[in-house]
């Protein structure tokens, strides 16, 4: 191999490294709650599946709405309700309030209350990080006596799933202890009716959090994330014409024509030399 | 570029960037990570860990509180003063662990730090109840026994008049604390019945006192001093000035003695604890003036004996006060930071000889003491870093509000990289490069050997030796030790080695291994022969 030959493979080498970081770096994203963010505030490694369509959804699997930041349309609070009239399972994860509306639509009297949760029973230096008891009967907690949950909002209505200690308190000031008018009390961060439960935490799901509560991410195996109206679903302008190529078929036969045809064209032009 | 140009730039640049890391190692801002929490959640990975404080035993424990009042007041009035005591010692062990957490936790200034105040009182009150039954006990056995003797019959009457008013104000107050306790429990789920019960058992305790007291003043023994019905008045009074006063104020105790002499001792008791031992005066009075210091808030009792005379009981009152604290650090050194303060009583007085804490980032607890200036000092050594602190006053056993200063933030630098570790490696390199030197030379040495084959004129003096009556073999052997010694050979040479370096004298060597390894015996010429060449006559070497 001459000097030139190996200077080439060294170049060529090395513009493959900096093309997978440059691939790695603009597919992936900082976005709170996003399947793309592979850092400890992303959901890239929940174990679940994005759907796009709440149409014909599998009874078997559970749907899992998280971090909702967009409104749902009447006829996709139809396709809920006819989902959980067929035994399927949704879960609503939320700690900001938003998806109360869409609880309203489907009937429930359960809410999410926005609150800045503190907490005694906790075994870690954040008074927002602590542990809460299982208190209601249901295969979602199976075989799980406490959660570990990440600054939960309180939910009210329902059967309770999920309370904190007495020891807890709303840290109104956020001064991470107890102090003012602030009491302690308990509060309930997971309650149900019936297949619909909402959990006022929705930091159970990002990566940083799937390790605390192994046992509960495998008890609602397997999980449909809705992409549409959740935030695990954001994503940047390349991510998105990633996916666009992905899901669209003639725009993945360009793209595999545009990766095929200069190579197709050197080796042609090899040949008739 | 030259190669040795190309490694020293790589030397150079390597040992720049070792600097550069070794510079920023000791910096935990390096090991921070930046994005690590959000209005929503917080990496736990990165956050902490913290002991749990046993929080969870902190409720458990306030049912455990109030289930040992109900049994302490219940074996109280049973009289069964062996189970009291251990009752008492259980519950005193209790009210430890749970003020402990409470500090720890930093809940005193909730609802439980209300409970913990009213726990104390209620401790008090049950010791103070335990004590003042098991005396009563005695008077009523002494009673009966000294009926017929009139004076020593009024003494027992005036102490137990004496005991009676105590209990009655003792459980005046524990009744009081009732409400603000059950709503506290009720509010944890906290089964209150047991401490319910011990309002009631109290009740009944300090009821048959009363009972008995009435009995005895109704004319049982016809020598009571107030008629029927009444109670008796005891020649000593006490009373007390103003009747109250808070933290660092004067009260006056005192009072006159009827039929006391002058200069006769009078003890003056503050919740039966013995406070002051004051003579009377010539006008038969006497006076204690009492600072009001480390004592709860609320109602206190106070009364006197002179000798086996009691005094009535003087009730005042001790009402409590706000306090602030002040917290000033200053940087001893890189890992020490000197916390000084001052605590005082909102009047401005200072609280004196009266414990501190300083949380340090929220968790961990240091304790300091005020002088009697009220000022208080503690040297912390913490790592390197931020560091939040305050200090807290929390008043246990004063009759004093809690307080604690603003947070203050201090950063340390640490400690610069300890000189120890370069001193060990430069002593580690020195020492490494002197044995590999060493080594080496010794290493070098066997090559050397053939170019220093010794030539007579530099061989060592003749070594004077002798192989008179030595069997041949030996003497051979003696011979070839001579020589080898005088031309300077190391001992460990074999003949063989010896012919090599030193080919002069092959002869004589190479005999000798013939000697030595196959089993020649040499003759008495070969041995003179060999003798001469060993000690230098080898001008003919063999």
């Amino acid at each position: 191999m001459t000097q030139i030959e190996r200077e080439a493979w060294a170049i060529l080498l090395i513009l493959l490294l900096a093309a997978a970081v440059a691939y790695a770096h603009v597919t992936t994203t900082t976005e709170e709650y996003s399947r793309y963010n592979t850092d400890w505030n992303g959901t890239s490694a929940l174990p679940a599946e994005e759907i796009r369509d709440l149409r014909n959804l599998d009874t078997a699997a559970t749907l899992l709405i998280l971090a909702p930041d967009r409104p749902f349309t009447a006829e996709e609070v139809g396709y809920l309700q006819t989902f959980l009239d067929a035994g399927g399972r949704v879960i609503v994860a939320d700690e900001e309030g938003t998806a109360n509306s869409l609880l309203a639509d489907l009937g429930s009297t359960m809410r999410v209350r926005p609150q800045n949760l503190a907490s005694l029973e906790r075994d870690r230096a954040d008074p927002g990080l602590f542990t809460v008891s299982v208190v209601g009967n249901t295969s979602l907690f199976a075989g799980v006596g406490t959660v570990r949950v990440n600054r939960p909002a309180a939910v009210t209505g329902g059967e309770p799933l999920l309370e904190t200690a007495i020891l807890t308190w709303e840290d109104g000031d956020g001064d991470g202890r107890i102090s003012g008018d602030e009491v302690f009390g308990t509060a309930v961060i997971c309650a149900a009716e019936g297949n619909l439960t909402v959990l006022g935490d929705e930091s159970l799901f990002i990566n940083a959090m799937l390790a605390e509560n192994p046992q509960f991410i495998e008890n609602i195996q397997p999980i449909r994330v809705d992409s549409i109206h959740s935030r695990t679903g954001t994503a940047n302008p390349i991510i998105n014409t990633r996916l666009w190529i992905q899901e669209t078929p003639p725009a993945a036969a360009a793209a595999a024509a545009l990766a095929i045809l200069p190579v197709a064209w050197h080796f042609g032009r090899k040949r008739d030399d | 570029m030259n190669r040795q140009v190309s490694h020293a730039v790589l030397a150079a640049v390597a040992i720049l960037v070792l600097v550069l890391i070794g510079v920023q190692a000791v910096d935990p801002v390096l090991y921070a990570a930046k994005n690590i929490s959000t209005a929503a959640h917080a990496d736990p990975a990165t956050i902490q860990k913290r002991s749990p404080g046993d929080a969870a035993s902190l409720v458990p424990l306030m049912d455990e509180l109030l289930g040992e009042t109900g049994t302490l007041a219940l074996t109280i009035k049973l009289q069964d003063y062996e189970s009291a005591e251990r009752d008492l010692a259980r519950y005193n062990e209790l009210s430890r662990r749970f003020d402990r957490l409470v500090v720890t936790l930093d809940v005193s200034g909730t609802d439980i730090g209300e409970f913990q105040q009213n726990n104390r009182q209620n401790q008090d009150a049950l010791a103070a109840l335990l004590n003042d039954t098991r005396r009563f006990d005695a008077l009523q056995r002494l009673e009966i026994e000294v009926r017929g003797d009139d004076e020593q019959h009024m003494t027992v009457i005036y102490e137990g008049e004496a005991l009676r008013q105590k209990m009655r104000e003792t459980f005046s107050a524990y009744a009081r604390r009732e409400a603000a306790t059950v709503r506290i429990a009720e509010h944890y789920e906290i089964n209150a019945t047991p401490y319910q019960e011990s309002v009631d058992h109290f009740a009944e305790v300090a009821d048959a006192a009363n009972g008995w007291q009435e009995e005895i003043n109704g004319g049982g023994t016809g020598t009571g001093g107030t008629g029927s019905g009444g109670t008796v008045q005891s020649p000593l009074v006490i009373a007390v000035t103003p009747v109250e006063g808070s933290y660092g104020d004067v009260l006056l105790i005192g009072g006159i003695h009827a039929a006391g002499k002058s200069g006769a001792p009078v003890e003056i008791y503050v919740d039966s604890r013995l406070a002051a031992t004051v003579a009377l005066d010539d006008d038969r009075t006497y006076v204690h003036s009492y600072r009001v210091g480390r004592i709860l808030a609320g109602p206190h009792l106070a009364y006197a004996t002179a000798g086996t005379i009691y005094s009535n009981v003087a009730a005042f009152e001790v009402l409590p006060k706000n306090t602030s604290i002040t917290l000033s650090l200053a940087e001893v050194n890189g890992t020490a930071v000197a916390c000084t303060g001052n605590l005082t009583a909102d009047d401005g007085r200072p609280v004196t000889r009266a414990p501190v804490l300083i949380r340090v980032d929220g968790e961990t607890l240091v304790g300091a003491e005020t002088d009697g200036n009220g000022t208080y000092r503690a040297d912390i050594l913490l790592p390197a870093g931020e560091h939040a602190l305050r200090a807290e006053f929390h008043a246990a056993g004063y009759p004093l509000n809690a307080s604690e200063s603003p947070t203050e933030t201090v950063i340390l630098r640490g400690e610069g990289l300890s000189p120890f570790p370069f001193a060990a490696a430069i002593a580690a390199a020195a020492g490494t490069g002197w044995y590999l030197r060493r080594r080496r030379s010794e290493e070098s040495t066997p090559a050397a050997e053939p170019e220093a084959a010794p030539s007579p004129e530099v061989a060592r003096p003749t070594p004077q030796v002798s192989i008179a009556g030595l069997p041949p073999r030996e003497a051979a052997t003696v011979l070839f030790c001579t020589l080898r010694a005088r031309l300077g050979l190391p001992e460990t040479k074999t003949p063989r080695d010896c012919a090599r370096i030193a080919p002069a004298y092959a002869g004589f060597f190479e005999r000798y291994e013939r000697i030595r390894y196959a089993g020649e015996t040499p003759s008495e010429e070969e041995l003179t022969d060999m003798e001469r060449i060993a000690l230098g006559g080898d001008a003919d070497r063999a």
